[in-house]
């Protein structure tokens, strides 16, 4: 809490009532002068077009789906198709309520979306901007396509241009939208403002609450809305989403200028149904869903229900919410009811709903009910919706011939993806303004006080400086971000406490003095979110750091680290940067649930790069490179280390910027017979294990992996050859460590070079005891040397304190410990 | 003096034997010969001879004992006679464990007694060698069969192959110092006495180890026991108790090139082409030695034993070290029966397999170390055999064809014999029949 805010025991004590307003349920009323002045005659008759056009677009693949064909050709899409017939008009009166330069995420169902939001931007954009579009995107692959056939002008080339790239990637071919690598459910077409869309059921929540806090920061126009599904409302991530934008600081603390909070709406397309769940009267409890708004802040988010089955009332609210958001009132919440005619999926039996059921909503189909409407009131006549209906049946036929011929639209190479996995870019800063900084650098307390640190860990006698006097490991945090800070304007950090504690380890001690509020703030304690948010605002064009105060609670991030941050980049074939770096710091003493190193996990995950400095020296230079790069990181810190003085660099650590190359280990200690690989804090256990070896005539060469993923194995399997004798230690479990796959890669790279087996050691395979317990759990060093005696080479006259006989490890593996 | 009752060995891959019943007790009165008791290997049982006549001074292991082979078990002799000096050392609680180290090498210089702690051991049931050790002994030529493994459960990992070619190769102590010290080659055959490795002969593995200063190492004892000792001592009494004497020869090879070529070459159903030269050559001693029967004879001292049959015995280089098999009657065969009988015992010779019985009767022995790119030595006889024929490697001699030379593949044939059995004369016209039915093996073949 900050000193600026008192809190006060009479406040908090004080008898009073919470006061609800209340919460407008379908109170749109009709008003054709109204909307003919709001939309104009051809806007409204532009609305139906574009349901027309996702209601032919979805059938067409329902066709595929389920009779393999359509319009005479066959076609077989082995891949997912969730369609949204009955949610036309919900997509399409919200697209018709937004600018081009809005933003809209989405989910799983989402055709509906990308097409109502793409037709809404093409509508507003002139000739020049759609042409320079659609010639720059994917240089005019997809404009050649279509390019030739029978527009009749650019904005109906516009429409086939995507509605092509849509299909071409749903159907996986390089000419989709994202050349095929994102599919049905990630698809997504920025220039238009449609954003990423997510397989994850309430993935979009909270990126899109980061994409908003983008434009907030960096004063970009335009809202973001997150579009997810009634049932999304169970997930943690989403209500994560939804508290960290209804943070009170964005009012209360940070600038007036920036405008208040992030201008993002929630928007559930409530169709009444998960897969198969019902959530109204089922799996949930809402009664109705606008509910929710109520309690998540005294606006009670601006929340309302409305009839998502006329496109006029969602336009009408989306409008309404978009000024408020504008104005930097949000966030709002929408509960928008629809019905999904189709099913779940081609797959969806509808056994959980009746024949009845779903005819009544066939009745009120929004299609038939908005073209009555406009036919009532005079708007358009039958004649003109059956060119209509001409025309997008043309047009879906086109595209799908286009999407389906294997000579025009190549299937997608699968060979491109390597090349995508990482962007592998510098990036000095991602804008050109000046960053907002509150002080010069040199007058920051902090490093004013570094100043005066020994930046190297012994004095010219070799006499270990004391800490007080001594540059530490949270210091070269401290430095690395501080540049980036001053350097990069769109740069942001946040994570639990990070702003006045200084981040609960005291890496940002003195940032805070630096740093204005919406550059570095204390988020809820959503560790989801936290990741997810800034997974939102880095795929939006800034840089995020983000920090996680145990790695232990890396879990509860699990989807925003596994699925979202590392996968972007890849899905969008290049077209995301993730200029995202993750803090993790990992425990020790505080017990099982904040005492383990789980690099394990995220050097298992496609897409991420996995940094664990162990020094001073390398924590600067590593942040340096992270925070230069444009690809997403997990940098690991030990609390071990935090304030370990620089011992390895002579020079100590430079005052001046430097970067440690990427995925480079380094050699700590050379030797001969014996390597010792360590990653993370056990370098040190590393270092005086080769002391006590050479004791014992054996002259070890200790080897600082450094980094997890990307490794470059040249030093390790140099040294390998040399010594023919690995031993591979670190802080983690050892089963399932990472040190097991680089062991194994060991093995494969240098298999005719070792005189044993690769050895992995790590925590046991047990929970972490208290803190006087740890010498039994964590790797030690005389745990080192029994490994090496058992397993690799037998020392004269060395006496085992740990067990690594066959015999003890086949009864451990065999009890699962 | 006491004598004593060897386990014996029972076969070249016995290491030991179990005593299933011993058939006298201390103080028994026995005549040479008699059972005394019963004992046991994995394939057979059989009974161990008093080797003297007199009292049974000492029994040394009890009933179900397992012993190694070659160790004392019994003591005969007169009572009241000390028989302390026979005792095992292992059968003496008060004595000192017999040293089993990886090499049975005892540096004298580590005369440290009163290290407790333990000691890394070899076991013999190892589990193979690492790979970085079997390209270390490939590099350096060396078998990792002889080795024993100190790694883990007994691995032969990279310092055993180091060990190896400190102690193990015939280096002269100087040479041992450099390669412990340098990366250094050493040849397979040096310019010292009986080929030993000099110093000198070293060579530098790579330009830049420049710099060799000369490093002092402990000097090293070697026991001489098991069968080491076994040899050591059969060689010393053949040489001791026999006038042998070598003559060498050579014979033109041209034929027996060409027929083994032809072997080689001919269809897989017949079954030829596993057909050596060495096969030839043992046919063809065969044949000639039909002839020489006072050649396929023991010297016995009193008598000697001319035999109908000949059963031939070829040395087989094995990892536990030489072995003289013998092919029963081989006079009776074919040169396709020879080769597969040369074969199939040759094989059971080196992974151990081998029936005892394979192992003695032989009456004329083949040494071949052609391979070795041998030209001449001198066989010592495998005694009480009067004869052994060297095979040796083939060379081009110039032969002259009339007023041109002409250069023409010899092998080198060295035949020992006991001059106290055969004279001069018989023994050299056998080898020059043997160099004719090499040269022309054709003829030979016809029988
Ligand atoms: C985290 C997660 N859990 C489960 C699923 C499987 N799944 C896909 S869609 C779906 C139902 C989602 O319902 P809702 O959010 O209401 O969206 P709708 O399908 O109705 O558009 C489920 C359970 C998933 N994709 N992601
Ligand atoms: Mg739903």
């Amino acid at each position: 809490m900050p000193k600026s805010q008192n809190v006060c025991p009479k406040e908090a004590f004080k008898p009073s009532k919470i006061k609800f307003k209340d919460i407008p349920v379908n109170q749109y009323k009709s008003d054709i002068k109204a909307e003919i002045k709001a939309h104009g005659k051809d806007g409204l008759k532009k609305m139906l077009y574009d349901m027309m056009i996702i209601r032919e677009f979805e059938t067409m693949l329902n066709s595929i789906k389920v009779q393999g064909s359509y319009q005479g050709m066959e076609y077989n899409h082995p891949g997912p198709a969730h369609l949204s017939i009955g949610q036309e008009a919900a997509a399409v009166g919200q697209a018709a309520a937004l600018g081009v330069e809005d933003f809209i995420f989405g989910s799983h169902r989402s055709h509906g979306e990308i097409l109502a939001k793409t037709f809404s931007a093409i509508n507003q954009l002139n000739d020049d901007e759609l042409n320079n579009i659609m010639t720059s995107f994917m240089d005019g692959n997809i404009l050649n396509v279509v390019k030739d056939g029978d527009s009749k002008d650019v904005k109906d080339l516009a429409e086939n241009f995507i509605l092509y790239g849509t299909l071409a990637e749903i159907f996986a071919r390089q000419n989709g939208i994202n050349k095929g690598l994102g599919g049905s459910m990630h698809a997504f077409f920025i220039p238009f403002g449609s954003m990423p869309n997510n397989a994850l059921v309430g993935g979009s929540a909270d990126i899109s609450v980061g994409s908003a806090l983008y434009k907030r920061i960096n004063k970009k126009p335009g809202i973001v809305i997150g579009n997810i599904g009634d049932a999304s409302m169970g997930c943690g991530p989403v209500w994560e989403g939804l508290m960290f934008a209804a943070m009170d600081q964005y009012r209360t603390l940070w600038n007036n200028d920036l405008g208040g909070s992030p201008p993002v709406m929630i928007n559930v397309f409530n169709n009444h149904y998960g897969m198969g769940g019902q959530t109204q009267g089922e799996t949930m409890g809402y009664d109705m869903l606008a509910r929710i708004g109520a309690g998540v802040n005294p606006e009670q988010m601006h929340a309302e229900r409305v009839n998502g089955y006329n496109p006029l009332a969602v336009a009408d609210a989306t409008n309404r919410k978009k000024e408020i958001l504008l104005s930097g009132k949000g966030p709002v919440f929408m509960d928008t009811v629809t019905y999904r005619i189709s099913g779940h999926s081609p797959s969806d039996a509808s056994s959980y709903r009746t024949k009845e059921e779903i005819e009544a909503w066939e009745k009120a189909d929004c299609i038939a009910s908005y073209k009555k409407y406009l036919i009532d009131n005079d708007i358009i006549t039958d004649a003109e919706i059956e060119d209509m209906q001409t025309k997008v049946i043309g047009k879906i036929t086109t595209a799908m011939k286009l999407a389906i011929d294997e000579d025009i639209s190549k299937y997608s190479d699968p060979k491109l993806i390597a090349d995508l996995m990482f962007s592998n870019q510098k990036v000095e800063k991602f804008d050109n303004r000046e960053p907002e900084v509150l002080l010069p650098m040199e007058e920051n307390p902090r490093v004013k006080q570094l100043k005066r640190k020994e930046r190297f860990g012994f004095d010219a006698k070799g006499k270990a400086i004391s800490k007080n006097k001594v540059y530490q490991y949270r210091d070269a945090i401290f430095e690395a971000m501080m540049h980036r800070f001053y350097t990069d304007p769109t740069m942001i950090a946040y994570g639990e406490e990070n702003r006045d504690w200084g981040g609960a380890f005291a890496c940002y001690r003195g940032l805070t003095e630096s740093i204005p509020y919406h550059r570095l703030f204390n988020s809820p304690i959503s560790e989801g979110a936290i990741v997810g948010t800034a997974v939102g605002y880095a795929l939006s064009g800034g840089r995020a750091v983000v920090e996680l105060m145990y790695c232990d609670f890396m879990g509860r991030a699990g989807d925003e680290i596994f699925n979202q941050m590392s996968k972007w980049q890849s899905m969008s074939a290049g077209i995301l940067k993730m200029p995202l770096t993750l803090r993790v710091s990992v425990g020790n003493k505080y017990g099982a649930q904040h005492s383990q190193d789980w690099s394990a996990m995220v050097a298992h995950i496609p897409g991420l790069k996995v940094y664990y400095p162990a020094t001073p020296y390398d924590a600067k230079g590593m942040l340096n490179a992270a925070l230069a790069g444009t690809d997403p990181v997990v940098f690991f810190e030990s609390q071990k280390t935090y304030d370990f003085s620089e011992q390895f660099e002579k020079g100590g650590v430079p005052e001046g910027y430097y970067e440690i190359e990427e995925g480079q280990p380094i050699v700590r200690k050379e030797g001969s017979d014996i390597t010792i690989l360590t990653l993370g804090p056990v370098l040190y256990s590393g270092m005086q294990a080769a002391e006590e070896l050479a004791q014992k005539g054996l002259s070890a060469e200790v080897i600082d992996l450094r980094f997890v993923n990307p490794l470059n194995y040249d030093i390790i399997v140099e040294s390998v050859k040399k010594t023919g004798k690995v031993i591979l230690v670190s802080d983690a479990c050892e089963r399932g460590s990472a040190l097991h796959n680089i062991a194994n890669n060991i093995t494969t790279l240098a298999f005719d070079y070792l005189d044993a087996p690769p050895v992995v050691i790590g925590a046991k395979n047990e929970i972490s005891p208290a803190a006087e317990m740890e010498k039994d759990y964590f790797p030690q060093v005389s745990w080192i040397i029994d490994a090496i005696h058992e397993r690799i080479l037998p020392i004269e006259g060395h006496q085992v304190s740990h067990n690594y006989t066959r015999g003890e490890l086949s009864r451990l593996y065999r009890a699962g410990i | 003096m006491a004598t004593e009752v060897l386990m014996p060995r029972q076969g070249q891959s016995v290491e030991s034997c179990i005593i299933l019943e011993w058939r006298v007790k201390e103080g028994d009165k026995v005549n040479e010969g008699d059972a005394i008791c019963e004992v046991e290997t994995d394939k057979a049982t059989f009974e161990v001879e008093a080797t003297a006549t007199g009292t049974i001074l000492g029994i040394f292991y009890p009933d179900g004992e397992d012993v190694e082979v070659l160790k004392v078990i019994a003591a005969i002799g007169e009572e009241g006679e000390n028989i302390d000096d026979l005792r095992p050392a292992d059968n003496d609680s008060s004595a000192e464990q017999e040293d089993t180290s990886a090499t049975d090498v005892v540096e004298t210089a580590q005369a440290d007694t009163s290290i407790t702690a333990p000691t890394i051991q070899a076991k013999t049931d190892g589990i193979g060698a690492s790979p970085r050790a079997k390209t270390l002994a490939n590099a350096k030529g060396i078998s990792l069969n002889a080795i024993s493994g100190t790694g883990p459960e007994g691995r032969v990992i990279e310092r055993d192959v180091q060990n190896a070619l400190v102690s193990g190769a015939p280096l002269t102590p100087a040479a041992q110092a450099l390669m412990a010290n340098g990366n250094l080659n050493a040849p397979a055959v040096g310019s010292g006495l009986a080929g030993r490795v000099l110093a000198s002969d070293l060579s530098t593995a790579s330009p830049s180890d420049a710099q060799i200063s000369v490093p002092t190492l402990a000097d090293i004892d070697v026991p001489v026991k098991g069968v080491r000792k076994l040899i050591a001592e059969r060689m010393k009494a053949s040489l001791s108790q026999t006038a042998q004497l070598t003559l060498n020869a050579s014979a033109d090879a041209r034929q027996i090139l060409a027929y083994r070529k032809e072997c080689k070459n001919s269809a897989e159903a017949l079954a030829l082409s596993g057909i050596t030269i060495n096969d030839i050559v043992m046919y063809a001693t065969v044949q000639t030695l039909k002839r020489y029967p006072e050649l396929n004879a023991h010297f016995l001292g009193d008598t000697i034993r001319q035999f109908g049959a000949i059963n031939l015995g070829f040395a087989v280089d094995t990892p536990k070290g030489l072995l003289v098999p013998n092919i029963k009657n081989a006079q009776a065969m074919s040169l396709k029966e020879l080769s597969m009988a040369a074969k199939s015992l040759a094989t059971s010779a080196i992974d151990g397999s081998i029936e005892p019985d394979a192992l003695s009767g032989g009456t004329f022995t083949i040494t071949n170390l052609g391979s070795m790119g041998i030209e001449s030595f001198t066989p010592v006889l495998n005694a009480p055999e009067v004869a052994i024929l060297g095979v040796c490697t083939i060379t081009p001699r110039p032969v002259m064809n009339g007023s041109d030379v002409e250069f023409v593949p010899h092998m080198g044939l060295s035949l020992t014999f006991d001059h106290a059995a055969a004279d001069g004369a018989p023994a050299g016209r056998f080898l020059k029949d043997v160099v004719d039915s090499l040269a022309h093996f054709n003829l030979t073949l016809a029988g």
